[in-house]
């Protein structure tokens, strides 16, 4: 799974929330280091819908333009936790290699 | 790498339920239009920053130009707002996000295609209009049967065919054999055992790989090559965007079939007879190899054979009533545009052995100069003009079902 494919999961792991929301989730997240556009965003959330990982929640009219809200599915919640099982295998294996076991992860 | 992982909920949750998430996250977006869109008349400049705003939402729609119309329709509006939010909210990276919203049409385009491709039968739906379908698959089953007939003739089996037909001593079944061109030998009855063999998309890339395999082994100015290049090409149409050969032979009978190989086999004995590799010696009545250089060793056709000129008016004849019989029905008449394609370099074969037949066995010499340009323009604007034509006439059909 890619980093911001990963990052919008997160995002949405806690609620649904809207395109703008999402973006500055994502930045919140990982400390400034991923900053989505509305571009990336738009493309991941179009590959996420499609492969059902996301849908739509709600859409409203706000200042006469559409805001659509998105939430995670149940099966984007059982990938996203398979990642993160995964990635927690691979930081206790690099922090046991790094002799860094029991240290900050 | 860490940070998704060692900080999962704690920030991220509080900041979802301060700004995120349903109605306190609809906030932000709309405090920060409303800054952008100078609705404070305290901030002064309101009206400057709203033609800003407005210009920018111009140049953005332009943009949103490029992704599917059918994400434009659902989206458009809702990345509008993400897009001027963002700009408003950190004051830069206009260009950013311009090639950024490039990238991700690009994205979700090559995306849309790739899903295209995968689902079955796509190249086939590609061709919607039935009369170009049967076509099609009338083409799957002549033309993997000509390519057939080239391959052979590098054994010279068509010339030793139509040598004996005619009564002519030029070509026996005991004529030499020719070096052959290992990619059309072996993929010329490969294409047609899996073409046959109802397995037209193998057959199909095997008539492609024929196709690129033939390039390599002779020069590209050469007729005889860019016939067999543009036979491979139009198989491989025929085979991918057709039903395949089994509705071809539905349509044109197993004896159509046996009898178009038939008359294939005889033509292609009488085009190559007239110059080619050895020379027969009507003086001595014995086979001579020809001398590179040197035209002493050819030989002069006795000139009442039916490959000598009259082989020629014998092939021209046949082109014509074939061609005049395919214009009687509309499928016929997509057939011949079809063949057309590859029928332009075979031009070049019979002109070149026309004039060896009319000049050369008086005693002048004459070959008829070709190009790469020459042999392969001429056919893709052939194609150019079916795929375009049908696209246009599609467009028509749909514009008057519309309206109408």
């Amino acid at each position: 799974m890619q980093e911001p494919t990963f990052l919008i999961l997160t995002a949405l792991a806690a609620g649904a929330q809207h395109g703008y929301g999402i973006m500055t989730d994502v930045a919140r997240i990982s400390d400034g280091r991923v900053r989505l556009r509305a571009g990336t965003l738009y493309a991941a959330l179009d590959r996420l819908r499609s492969d059902s990982l996301v849908e739509c929640d709600k859409e409203e009219i706000v200042d006469g333009r559409l805001r659509r809200y998105y939430r995670i599915t149940p099966e984007g919640t059982i990938l996203l936790a398979a990642e993160v099982e995964h990635m927690r295998a691979n930081v206790a294996a690099a922090s046991f290699r790094l002799g860094l076991a029991g240290g900050p992860a | 790498m860490t940070a998704p992982v060692s900080e999962p909920k704690g920030r991220g949750a509080a900041w979802t339920e301060e700004r995120g998430t349903s109605d306190e996250g609809r906030q932000r977006p709309r405090a920060a239009r409303r800054r952008a869109s100078g609705g404070t008349e305290r901030a002064g400049g309101g009206t400057e920053r709203a033609g800003e705003q407005h210009i920018l939402e111009r140049r953005y729609r332009r943009l949103l130009a490029l992704y599917p119309a059918e994400h434009r329709r659902e989206h458009a509006d809702e990345m509008i707002g993400v897009l001027l939010a963002s700009a408003s909210d950190t004051g830069t990276g206009h260009a950013a996000d311009m090639a950024d919203l490039v990238a991700g049409a690009f994205r979700i385009r090559s995306r849309n295609a790739a899903r295209r491709l995968r689902r079955p039968g796509t190249l086939r739906g590609a061709v919607r209009d039935r009369r170009w379908g049967d076509a099609l698959a009338v083409v799957s089953v002549v033309a993997p049967l000509l390519l057939l007939v080239a391959a052979l003739a590098q054994f010279n089996l068509p010339q030793a065919v139509a040598s004996t037909a005619s009564g002519h001593p030029y070509w026996p079944l005991s004529g030499p054999f020719s070096v052959p061109d290992w990619a059309l030998t072996i993929g010329a009855p490969l294409v047609v055992l899996l073409a046959f063999g109802r397995l037209r998309r193998l057959g199909g890339l095997a008539a492609l790989a024929t196709a690129i395999g033939l390039l390599p082994a002779q020069s590209i100015t050469s007729p005889a090559l860019a016939f067999s290049v543009l036979l491979a090409v139009t198989a491989a149409a025929g085979l991918l965007l057709s039903r395949g050969a089994e509705h071809g032979f539905a349509l044109i009978r197993w004896w159509g079939a046996a009898l178009i190989g038939s008359v294939a086999i005889l033509l292609g004995g009488f085009s190559l007879g007239g110059f080619s590799l050895s020379g027969y010696l009507a003086s001595t009545g014995t086979y001579a190899p020809a001398v590179p250089g040197s035209y002493t060793n050819y030989a002069v056709l006795p000139p009442a054979e039916v490959t000598g000129l009259a082989g020629d008016l014998v092939i021209a004849g046949v082109v014509v009533v074939v061609a005049l019989g395919c214009l009687l029905t509309p499928v016929g008449r997509r057939v011949l545009a079809l063949f057309a394609i590859a029928m332009v370099p075979y031009a070049y074969i019979w002109a070149d052995k026309l004039s060896t037949d009319l000049i050369w066995q008086r005693g002048g010499i004459t070959s008829i100069s070709t190009s790469a340009v020459m042999l392969y323009l001429p056919p893709a604007l052939v194609a150019c003009v079916i795929v375009v034509g049908t696209r246009l006439s599609r467009r028509r059909a749909d514009t008057i079902a519309a309206t109408g």
